[in-house]
């Protein structure tokens, strides 16, 4: 599975919303109005499905797909 | 003079039904729906039957987003606050939000999520926690979550007063509507107490009854070989406004809360005054309160302890307050069928009692078979009975002697 289809996958399990309902160049916050509280859920995910070292200030309500995927990718190399 | 309070809407999530028309039709019957409980393994347990609500995920009209993100008692509560939007007819896109709020009373919080999550958080450490915990477990979650769905933005509360929790919810909110600071306010009561922790916590209160094996059988208040009450979950809700609006609205009015009774015992922690006269000044209080006659009065749904020294203190008081008047009072207390859903008890007692006035039916209080001697009045028992009901008095005492009594009263 391709990196970035694996993190859509995460975010949509994790706060049970749809894969139409991410958009690749939108805010979190803007696409699917997420909550602190569920930014927290969601990075914990995402580091436990990669393994990853990853704070909740490196990505917030404000960060788009893209960017979740560049700092992913980063940290896993 | 200070205009009604007119109650428009009700909505029920109960263990005997999770729609009004279920609710009042399985109260006629007369059976019990306290069952052993099956959600989680209670077998050690000294009291381990409840009155459970299944099925509540059919009739949820909630996203998984939001369910993920909240406690049992808070989905109740949104459940029931929808039924009861819907009844009233409230129009949710022309109201002012502003001076719309919500009045929710519950005992204990909801403990199925915080559970399971500080368990997780012992095993796996702080990232084992849901963030969600923070908002999900504490007692006005329900009232946050009701509102945020629905964007109220008025004047709201949460009160906490163990099985008084909702009648003195129901009393701020009269209180709020009759001084005109919110135009609606929905009005109530949740509790979910079969969880593992809540359902230990509550055993060791010594209230409740441990006739196990014969679980229909096992609230039997006013009965002689009653040993306790049984515990229920759920949550009703009502919708509250004042008299004038709701005839310009042209909704149907179910009935008015005329007034409200409060005392404490000032006595002990836990156990009642040994007399029965703090409850009997509440009484009172109401009936002035309502400025109602003793004699008007023609039903009181009671708040049914099944414990020897609860149901003494409740039959002396209404004794000595209403003397050879209470023998033409009907009483009962529809409670002993679903269980006693603690700081939610007096919302699904008042949603009863106005389907009693409505239907003009007496629910029964059942499983009463042995009379005891010292708790000898007709409190309706087995069968429901048909009379016309105009006023009644709803009564709430809570643990340590936190005693409320409500006074409704129809068109």
């Amino acid at each position: 599975m391709a990196l970035k289809e694996e993190i859509v996958d995460v975010i949509c399990k994790t706060l049970e919303v749809s894969k139409e309902e991410l958009k690749n160049d939108q805010k979190l916050y803007d696409s699917i109005g997420v909550d602190s509280t569920e930014m927290v859920e969601l990075v914990v995910s995402l580091k436990k499905h990669f393994e990853i070292p990853l704070e909740t200030n490196e990505i917030t309500k404000f960060s788009t797909l893209n960017e979740i995927v560049s700092i992913i990718e980063k940290k896993k190399q | 003079m200070s205009e009604r309070v007119a109650i428009t809407g009700v909505g029920i999530v109960s263990p005997c039904g999770l729609k009004k028309e279920t609710f009042w039709a399985n109260l006629k019957r007369g059976e019990s729906f306290v069952d052993e409980v099956t959600r989680f393994d209670a077998s050690n347990y000294p009291s381990r039957i409840a009155g459970q609500v299944h099925e509540l995920d059919h009739y949820t009209h909630l996203s998984g987003r939001l369910l993920k993100k909240i406690d049992v008692f808070s989905h109740m509560a949104l459940v029931a606050s929808e039924q009861a939007i819907k009844d009233s007819k409230m129009d949710l896109d022309n109201i002012d939000k502003n001076r719309v709020g919500a009045f929710m009373g519950n005992a204990l919080g909801g403990w199925l999520f915080a559970e399971t999550e500080l368990r997780d958080m012992y095993i796996e450490g702080r990232e084992g926690i849901s963030p969600y915990m923070a908002s999900a477990w504490f007692p006005a979650a329900p009232q946050g979550q009701v509102t945020i769905y629905y964007g109220f933005k008025g004047y709201s509360k949460t009160v906490v007063a163990d099985r008084a929790s909702s009648a003195l919810a129901i009393w701020y909110a009269s209180k709020i509507i009759a001084q005109g600071k919110n135009d609606f306010v929905l009005a109530g009561g949740m509790e979910a107490p079969i969880t593992p922790y809540a359902l230990l916590s509550v055993n060791t209160c010594g209230k409740l009854s441990k006739n196990n094996c014969n679980p229909k059988k096992a609230y039997r208040p006013y009965d002689l070989y009653r040993d306790g009450f049984v515990v229920g979950e759920g949550a009703a809700m009502i919708v509250l406004e004042k008299e004038s609006q709701a005839k310009k609205r042209g909704v149907s009015i179910y009935g008015f809360i005329k007034g409200v009774g409060f005392s404490s015992d000032g006595y002990h922690y836990s156990r009642y005054r040994p007399d029965s006269s703090s409850l009997e000044y509440a009484i009172e209080e109401c009936l002035k309160d309502a400025k109602w006659d003793k004699k008007t009065v023609d039903y009181i749904c009671l708040d049914a302890e099944a414990s020897e020294i609860g149901d003494y203190l409740e039959t002396q008081s209404l004794k000595n307050v209403f003397g050879k008047q209470i023998s033409k009072i009907s009483l009962s207390a529809p409670k002993s069928m679903y269980g006693n859903l603690l700081g939610a008890q007096t919302a699904l007692d008042l949603v009863a009692t106005i389907f009693s006035m409505k239907n003009s039916i007496i629910f029964p209080t059942i499983n009463y078979e042995m009379p005891d001697p010292y708790c000898d009045l007709d409190y309706t028992p087995n069968e429901a009975v048909n009379r016309e009901i105009k006023k009644a008095l709803i009564i709430a005492r809570g643990r340590g002697g936190i005693n409320v009594v409500l006074a409704v009263e129809k068109d």
